[in-house]
């Protein structure tokens, strides 16, 4: 019964894995077909690359900033959905929409309303003098980052939005009850009572949309393709660029490898901090 | 009970509708433009109310264009992934709730390895295999790929259904003399049909939203996912804002119903804990 899925694990996940790894010790010639052993040489040139410093800065400030926004912005509306108000279940409706959109949705949406002669808010920026005229947001560096950013916690916060809204819901309602007779503000509420039963759904979020956020590619290829100048080129966006861009296959294995591993590690790391600290 | 003060909801609701704001803003404009006549709507400066409207772009797209063969495409692609998926994703799920076997507990870690495991990992590997076995380019390289995506999440979702099941119903069925695949099937199935039925929609989702393989297996404009065929149209040379506007609204129409339409299956689901971003 299970022998399909593991076929399916096996031959398209777990060799992939390994081919991988394989590849990234290889130095392949795509026009003759040759693959030379290479040993760590692709290794050595990833962190030897020009590129590896502001690909590894972009990387860091597109996860930092999306993460912070979406985490925010989800909490947020968590708290808005949780409260037992008319209206709010069409809320939670619209507010989860962004989860379904497909991603090529957001991009054209995004590109739309940021294009420099037409685009809405271009327009808005232009008028408030934020931006020179006929200018858009995507076409110089730094606001290119906010917007892909922006764009990208639009998508995400819904995900954070209903697993807090999920674990709101499980805390027991007798906490509040004991808080209200202790005559608790609804700020003190928040502080003591909704926030501690958030901790272990925390833990586990920042995880998952860590991962998720690193190593999404989508809305930034579709967005700016990296752009301009390599001033939203994060991790993901290298890798494709070296593989279908240049064909060098050996290379962005390696470079795939490299965030995977980088991954796995913070994700060792983390997971010991807070054993560690829940032990204490 | 403490009374809530007036002005505490309406600051609730002025939030509420700050964030709805947010969320419907692009897409409402999306859909605006996709209706507004030409003469407004490459306007500098925009016009935040159109009143000329049009239905050109559509027309345009739906036959001067392969939009509707992009359509067609990722509606096969979907269904098909949907499929296969729910179909192998349920005899796992089945298997590893009800039965312990020697290496269960690696498939089930290596499905959620891969539940969180970076498609930009996989993506190359994935497409080298697909060329040796001859599927690039064609919509059963899509189709695989597409379960490599979203199989791990299939049986995630589909084992927190079948946990809430007593095992003694099956029991029951066993000492009946049912077969497992029996069982399952008239069993089983009946009573988790909506978590069955939420799972099938939400891998439909994430194989018709699905970009970087699709992308990258789909060459020739014959087998291109709609995602696919609406990234060319907006990196073309000459951006035609109209028609790519009305792609996106064509694009993301069935997504948005179809969500709506199980969304209750969806939040039960999430509050068991099984979801995916």
């Amino acid at each position: 019964m299970v022998l399909p899925g593991v076929l399916v694990i096996v031959l398209f996940i777990a060799y992939p894995v390994f081919e991988a790894l394989r590849l990234s010790l290889y130095e392949i010639d795509l026009l003759s077909g040759n693959e030379r052993y290479a040993a760590l040489n692709n290794y050595v040139a990833v962190f030897n690359d020009p590129k590896f410093p502001r690909v590894l800065f972009n990387t860091f400030v597109w996860s930092v900033g999306s993460l912070i926004g979406q985490f925010v912005l989800g909490f947020w509306a968590a708290l808005l959905i949780n409260r037992d108000l008319p209206g709010m279940r069409l809320v939670r409706s619209i507010l989860l929409m962004p989860y379904v959109v497909p991603v090529i949705t957001v991009a054209l949406c995004a590109r739309w309303m940021l294009d420099g002669t037409y685009g809405i808010l271009s327009e808005g920026l232009q008028a408030s003098g934020l931006l020179g005229h006929n200018q858009s947001p995507l076409a110089s560096p730094t606001s290119a980052m906010v917007s892909v950013i922006i764009a990208n916690v639009w998508r995400s916060f819904p995900f954070v939005m209903i697993a807090y809204w999920a674990a709101m819901q499980g805390i027991p309602k007798e906490q509040y009850e004991a808080a209200r007779i202790d005559g608790a503000s609804r700020w003190q509420e928040l502080r003591f009572v909704t926030l501690p039963n958030l901790m272990a759904v925390t833990v586990t979020l920042i995880m998952l949309r860590l991962f998720w956020t690193v190593t999404y590619f989508d809305l930034i290829w579709l967005m700016t393709q990296g752009g301009p100048g390599g001033a939203t080129e994060h991790w993901p966006i290298w890798v494709h660029q070296e593989a279908m861009g240049f064909f060098r296959f050996g290379y962005a294995a390696a470079i795939a490898v490299t965030l995977s591993a980088t991954l796995m590690l913070s994700w060792m790391l983390y997971a010991g901090v807070t054993r560690i600290r829940r032990a204490q | 009970m403490k009374s809530r003060s007036r002005f505490d909801v309406v600051a609730h609701y002025g939030a509420a509708l700050l964030l709805v704001g947010f969320v419907a803003f692009p897409l409402a404009w999306m859909a605006i433009a996709s209706v507004t006549a030409a003469g407004q709507l490459f306007t500098s400066p925009p016009r935040l109310f159109p009143s000329e409207f049009t239905l050109d772009w559509y027309r345009s797209v739906w036959s001067a264009s392969e939009a509707p063969r992009f359509f067609m495409n990722s509606l096969v692609i979907a269904l098909a992934t949907t499929v296969a998926c729910v179909i192998i994703g349920i005899l796992s799920a089945y298997a590893t709730t009800r039965f312990e076997f020697p290496g269960k507990q690696l498939f089930l870690v290596g499905a959620l390895a891969s539940y969180v495991f970076p498609a930009i990992l996989l993506f190359l590997p994935v497409y080298l295999i697909l060329t040796g076995l001859g599927l690039t380019n064609t919509l059963v390289g899509i189709v695989v790929a597409h379960i490599v995506v979203s199989f791990p999440f299939a049986v995630w979702m589909l084992r927190s259904y079948l946990l809430a099941i007593p095992r003694e119903l099956d029991e029951a069925a066993w000492v009946d003399g049912a077969s497992y695949l029996r069982t399952l099937i008239s069993v089983v199935l009946p009573v988790c049909l909506p978590g069955v039925f939420s799972t099938a929609i939400f891998i439909f989702v994430l194989s018709w939203n699905e970009f970087l393989f699709a992308s990258v297996i789909a060459e020739s404009s014959r087998n291109k996912t709609i995602t696919v065929g609406i990234a060319e149209f907006i990196t073309a040379f000459d951006v035609r804002w109209g028609e790519i506007m009305a792609l996106g609204t064509i694009a993301t129409v069935p997504v948005v119903i179809l969500f709506i339409s199980v969304q209750r299956y969806f939040l039960k689901g999430v509050l068991e804990g099984a979801v995916k971003g």
